[in-house]
């Protein structure tokens, strides 16, 4: 077992298994992970912090079993920000805060490829800061129909005077985030906001949209999952990797983007590998920092 | 993705439960005596493994919650109603506040202080809690070195006060194999008197001993206790593993599907916007 030990913040972390390939059918080693996450992190830390992190650990790479965590790992080093949040059931329990570049290695040196977290702060669990509609293409549908559901219910919240921000899932759909920011909202706000905006889009384009969970309902459709808008509930972060065959990267795209590439029938342009989405984010920056500091009310309620 | 996704970690345990990873360290600073100062990591040496379930409701697989019931009012009281409470009596309770408690929590322990040495062979194995390794960091390579060797060869063991995870505990510090191994111990009051269960007199057989102790020879082996598992987990593991291999898995409903379509304004609103997006398609 090979290890390496480094200082980061002078905060001392054991690295192990770097040259471990995690992505074996692409070749993409841990080191080469910790590598993105590294480069990648003046990025993602403003999304990731002070919300409780979950963990999928992948420790024999993205082909084999893989284990969610909730509870921050007991044998965190001392300095590892954690929380405590009190789960449904009514328990209480430890969580990681993933605030800094020394932390993060610590969870990627846990072969945490991805990273979700809830659309609330840990300190104020019942509060999101924003309201998301998770687009999820149906068996015999694709990204490019998530892509037209994605520019048509931005032009139907636009009308109620909501900007919002997309990102890929990283997989197969797009993730839609409509930034509030305000303390006075709360998750019962936005799962009723959410759920009849899905409705009036079902309604409106039965034949492309969804609101149903179940899988009978979304061949060749896309799910719109409003209910993805409940404490409980965590999303990937953006700019998390994917534990797909390839090292994907859940990425933001400008509008402007996803209409130049809805109508090219390409479904891969939509596929941010981790090397390009580190370039992008180098030379444009934080294409959803707004998520974070845009303030908006969700009217009609 | 889903949340409350069941912990299928059930992967590669039978050989044990991911060997790559390296135990990060629980707590980190020095162990001292006299002039004495090494800087250290304590590490977990054992790791139980249990597998948890979640109670689900059998007609839905809605996972279930704990609520805490006033049978007096016959409500569900909320979190921030409960407070704790020490019975001294039927019905009769002391109430204990957090910050009362917390007022009595010792300070998280940055040195483990080696107040005394002792000899190991006079520690009853009954006191053992919990074994733990110090790993010796940066620059305290060598005095580690030196105090594993010494206590090595003395078969002595340094007897200090730690505080981990707000408990104060007693601690032997020995060594192992090489390396600093740490031991909470019980405090002495928490052993249990063991007069009552000794058997009261009555003379044995010097042939009925010399009879049990054939028996014994008989039986002996070396401890080699990776000739034993723990079978009901590892049936459990298997049985986990076949089942999400043949995908065996339930979902849990969402929660309010079934509900109206929202507040008449918004879904004005929202008809009106959704009208003129068509219009401009």
């Amino acid at each position: 077992m090979s290890r390496k030990v480094v200082e980061i913040a002078g905060k001392r972390l054991s690295l192990s298994n770097l040259e471990k390939d995690l992505y074996p059918s692409y070749g993409f080693t841990k080191a080469r992970i910790l590598e993105y996450y590294r480069r990648i992190a003046k990025f993602i830390l403003p999304h990731l912090k002070n919300r409780a992190l979950t963990l999928k650990r992948y420790p024999e790479g993205v082909e084999e079993d893989f284990f969610f965590e909730k509870r921050c790992p007991p044998h965190r080093p001392e300095w590892a920000k954690t929380a405590e949040i009190r789960r449904d059931d009514g328990e209480r329990m430890t969580v990681c805060l993933v605030n800094n570049l020394e932390t993060l290695i610590w969870v990627e040196n846990l072969a945490s490829l991805e990273l979700h977290v809830p659309l609330a702060r840990a300190s104020s669990p019942e509060t999101p800061d924003f309201m998301v509609f998770d687009l999820d293409p149906g068996e015999r549908a694709n990204i490019l129909d998530c892509a037209s559901v994605a520019l048509i219910l931005r032009d139907l919240l636009s009308g109620l005077g909501l900007k919002g921000h997309l990102k890929t899932s990283g997989k197969k759909g797009l993730h839609m985030y409509v930034p509030l920011n305000r303390k006075d909202t709360t998750f019962e706000d936005t799962k009723k906001f959410s759920k009849a905006v899905a409705g009036i889009m079902q309604k409106n384009y039965p034949d492309l949209v969804t609101a149903r969970m179940a899988k009978e309902y979304r061949k060749s459709k896309v799910f719109i999952n409003w209910a993805q808008n409940d404490s409980s509930k965590t999303m990937v972060c953006v700019y998390s990797l994917r534990a797909q065959e390839k090292p994907v990267v859940s990425f933001p795209l400008s509008w402007k983007e996803l209409e130049r590439l809805a109508g090219k029938g390409d479904p891969g342009r939509l596929r941010i590998l981790h090397s390009e989405a580190l370039r992008r984010a180098e030379d444009g920056g934080d294409l959803f920092r707004e998520v974070l500091v845009k303030k908006q009310k969700l009217p009609h309620l | 993705m889903k949340s409350h996704n069941p912990n299928l970690s059930a992967s590669k345990s039978s050989s044990g439960r991911e060997p790559e990873m390296i135990p990060q360290g629980i707590w980190s600073g020095t162990i001292s005596f006299s002039l004495v100062a090494i800087p250290v990591q304590l590490v977990k040496a054992v790791d139980p493994g249990r597998v948890s379930f979640r109670m689900l409701h059998r007609d839905d697989y809605s996972p279930l919650q704990r609520r805490m019931f006033c049978p007096e009012e016959e409500r569900i009281v909320a979190p921030d109603e409960i407070v704790k409470g020490y019975e001294i009596g039927p019905g009769k309770y002391i109430v204990m506040t957090d910050e009362e408690l917390e007022s009595v929590t010792p300070e998280r322990s940055r040195t483990i202080e080696i107040i005394e040495f002792i000899d190991m062979k006079d520690v009853d194995p009954i006191y053992y809690e919990h074994p733990y390794y110090l790993v010796p960091l940066k620059g305290g390579e060598k005095a580690y070195r030196l105090l594993v060797e010494v206590l090595h060869r003395t078969n002595k063991a340094g007897l200090a006060k730690f505080v981990l995870a707000e408990r104060e505990y007693l601690v032997a510090v020995e060594s192992r194999e090489g390396a600093l191994a740490l031991i909470t111990l019980h405090y002495s009051e928490e052993i249990l008197p063991d007069q009552d269960i000794l058997p009261k007199g009555g003379k044995i057989e010097t042939e009925e001993k010399s009879r049990m102790k054939n028996v014994i020879k008989k039986m002996m082996a070396d401890f080699r206790p990776e000739k034993y598992a723990d079978e009901r987990r590892e049936k459990i593991l298997g049985l986990l593993k076949k089942k999400i291999k043949e995908k065996a898995l339930v979902e849990a409903p969402e929660i309010g599907e079934e509900q109206g379509e929202g507040p008449a304004d918004l879904i004005a609103a929202l008809e009106e916007s959704m009208r003129k997006v068509k219009k401009n398609r």
